[in-house]
């Protein structure tokens, strides 16, 4: 079943006096429960496709449907509340708020979804153990490790449940052990909660993780394909560097 | 969501102590001069309740409290005392304790004579701390006004220098914080005598320089004042509704200067504000990228920045009023050998400036608030 699906989707910038088309004519869709990587060099219009999918940007013209809703009709106070409900983000740079610790910062969305400070509590710990960082949950970011703020972000991403968690380049601050374990982490959570996985990457070790690539080129689809995803052995990895 | 924002306050402890600080400045600068304004307005208030409980009349020419170099004939008194509807006019002669007074609220030190055959129905309106009032015959005796007898720091039975002349206290009045708190009362005769030192050139024997006037009961004091002016020529009369409205008029001016004063010390701050919460709002950008991406909306950006901003305010607020009631009891207990109060501590002045303060914080942080709500999440993100 389709999670999402674009139709002639159009990203258009004004760089001075000429158009960049950023993302062009790009139509598409993502089953539930997929775990793809989308790659491309840097400028083919990966992370503004992301955007486009996870409701951050609007589309020039063209069609986004999350759950057969047609996002690029919906005003902006209501493409907040799918992106609350329904969308998980990791960024490269994790963006975790300095201030607050791991905990509070995974408790954050769940703030604005109105939850109660017990309930955010629980669920964040729940989260937060997932991604094995249990006994980090009072440390500040300041405190932890990259591979460590990506978890935090990744337990961010998941506690409220979303259906789809949009990745934009989660490990590119990572070495490999941190990478492997990224992606070790976004995969169980894929085959055990059944959450649908995008991740923009230009790595082609992650890509080769995933079970589809959608590759892009000028803001277009290069190519499309469904792969046997690569078995992972971080423990491997680790002796290795 | 107040533990976030402390943090983040904290977290950039040097620039919120220094925009606190802007507040604290403008709301101790308030404060104090709020404190002054509510003694004289305190004082004021004093003189009003003294000035309209009587009709004061004075030559023509002459100021309110009766203290000038004018003065008339005592047959002009009886002139006064002939107007239907006049209870009592009390013939009194006001000679400034000290020719050249430094400005001082509402009332100037006083020394007033009156005539005892009915000056004692008026000064019994004020209740006495100790001793006794001054009797018809008595003679070289004073009873003092009580911040009079504070300031010159005698009690019953002390000898008083007034212009020159010693002077025996018999009496001392109770705090009235009005007018007669800066007199001292003498016989007639006696203040005569120190007028005529003033001005040796006059040689009258009998002159006023004030006339108190007490209505019968169910005479009008207004009407009573315009047939007064109608009937007595020479004269200016000063109903209890004109003395009421001269004195306030003073008050009003005084007060407008010195809120006007707190005011622009808070209009800096003020600003100073706006710009810390701009620069938050762009040190966050990023953050406040991140906060719409996983569901903030719009109201709780605003809320957020907002809530910020209020409480470099309130905490402005209250450090600066703390600060001013300190600086105002130290002023007070410094200026307390003379026993004068220079400020008052009321209820509004603590209570309002904090509040002011918040809503001036909140205020403050709409405009940099609203460009943080109004932030795209695709752009804020995109902000190193």
């Amino acid at each position: 079943m389709n999670l999402i699906t674009t139709r002639d989707l159009k990203k258009t910038y004004l760089m001075g006096d000429s158009e960049v088309h950023a993302v062009d004519d790009i139509s598409f869709s993502i089953d539930k429960g997929e775990f793809l990587a989308i790659t491309g060099p840097s400028g083919s219009g990966k992370s503004t496709l992301l955007n486009l999918l996870g409701c951050l940007d609007a589309p020039t013209s063209g069609h986004v449907f999350i759950d057969g809703e047609d996002t690029s009709r919906l005003s902006s106070h209501e493409l907040t509340r799918v992106r609350r409900e329904s969308i998980g983000f990791v960024f490269q740079e994790f963006n975790l708020l300095p201030v607050m610790s791991a905990l509070e910062n995974v408790e954050l969305p769940l703030r604005y979804l109105g939850k109660g400070a017990r309930e955010r509590d629980s669920l964040a710990r729940e989260a937060l153990e997932k991604v094995g960082l249990a006994n980090r949950a009072k440390n500040k970011p300041s405190q932890l490790s990259g591979g460590e703020r990506q978890r935090v972000a990744i337990a961010r991403a998941l506690v409220t449940n979303p259906t789809l968690v949009l990745a934009d380049e989660p490990t590119g601050e990572l070495d490999t052990y941190n990478t492997c374990r990224v992606i070790e982490i976004m995969r169980i959570l894929n085959e055990d909660l059944g959450q649908t996985f995008a991740v923009v990457t230009h790595d082609p070790m992650v890509a080769g993780y995933t079970g589809r690539v959608i590759s892009l080129r000028d803001g277009k689809i290069d190519s499309d394909a469904t792969q046997q995803p690569a078995p992972l052995s971080c423990e491997d990895l680790a002796r290795h560097t | 969501m107040i533990k976030y924002v402390l943090k983040n306050m904290w977290q950039r402890k040097a620039r919120t102590f220094l925009t606190v600080l802007g507040i604290v400045v403008g709301i101790f600068a308030l404060t104090v001069l709020g404190g002054l304004s509510a003694r004289l307005n305190q004082q004021v208030k004093g003189s009003e309740s003294w000035f309209t409980s009587n009709i004061t009349v004075v030559p023509s020419g002459g100021s309110l409290f009766g203290g000038s170099d004018k003065f008339f004939e005592l047959s002009k008194v009886r002139e006064i005392q002939g107007v239907p509807g006049v209870q009592t006019a009390t013939a009194g002669i006001g000679v400034l304790l000290n020719d050249s007074q430094n400005f001082s609220f509402g009332a100037p030190d006083l020394v007033i004579g009156l005539d005892m055959n009915n000056g004692n129905d008026l000064l019994a309106q004020i209740p006495l701390q100790s001793g006794r009032l001054i009797r018809k015959g008595d003679s070289g005796k004073v009873v003092l006004g009580s911040n009079l007898a504070k300031k010159l720091n005698v009690k019953v039975g002390d000898t008083v220098n007034l212009r020159g002349t010693p002077f025996e206290v018999v009496g001392i009045f109770q705090v009235t914080l009005s007018a007669p708190d800066q007199f001292a009362f003498v016989p007639y005769a006696d203040s005569l005598a120190l007028f005529r030192n003033a001005n040796p050139f006059l040689q009258t024997k009998d002159l006023a320089s004030v006339v108190y006037v007490r209505w019968k009961p169910g005479v009008g004091p207004e009407a009573l004042s315009r047939r007064i002016g109608r009937e007595v020529s020479g004269v200016r009369v000063i109903s209890p509704a004109q003395a009421k409205q001269q004195i306030s008029q003073f008050s009003l001016i005084f007060n407008a200067i010195l809120l006007g004063v707190g005011l622009i010390a808070l209009i800096v701050g003020g600003l100073s504000i706006i710009n810390t919460m701009i620069m938050s709002v762009s040190e966050r950008t990023r953050e406040i990228g991140l906060k719409k991406a996983v569901g903030a909306d719009t109201g709780s950006i605003l809320g957020e920045y907002l809530l910020e901003s209020a409480m470099i305010g309130f905490i402005g607020g209250l450090i600066g009023t703390g600060l001013g009631v300190v600086a105002i009891k130290l002023i007070n207990s410094a200026t307390g050998t003379k026993q004068v109060t220079v400020f008052a501590v009321s209820t509004f002045v603590v209570i309002g400036p904090i509040v002011f303060a918040t809503v001036l914080g909140a205020l403050a942080g709409v405009f940099p608030a609203l460009r943080a709500a109004r932030l795209r999440p695709v752009d804020a993100l995109k902000e190193d």
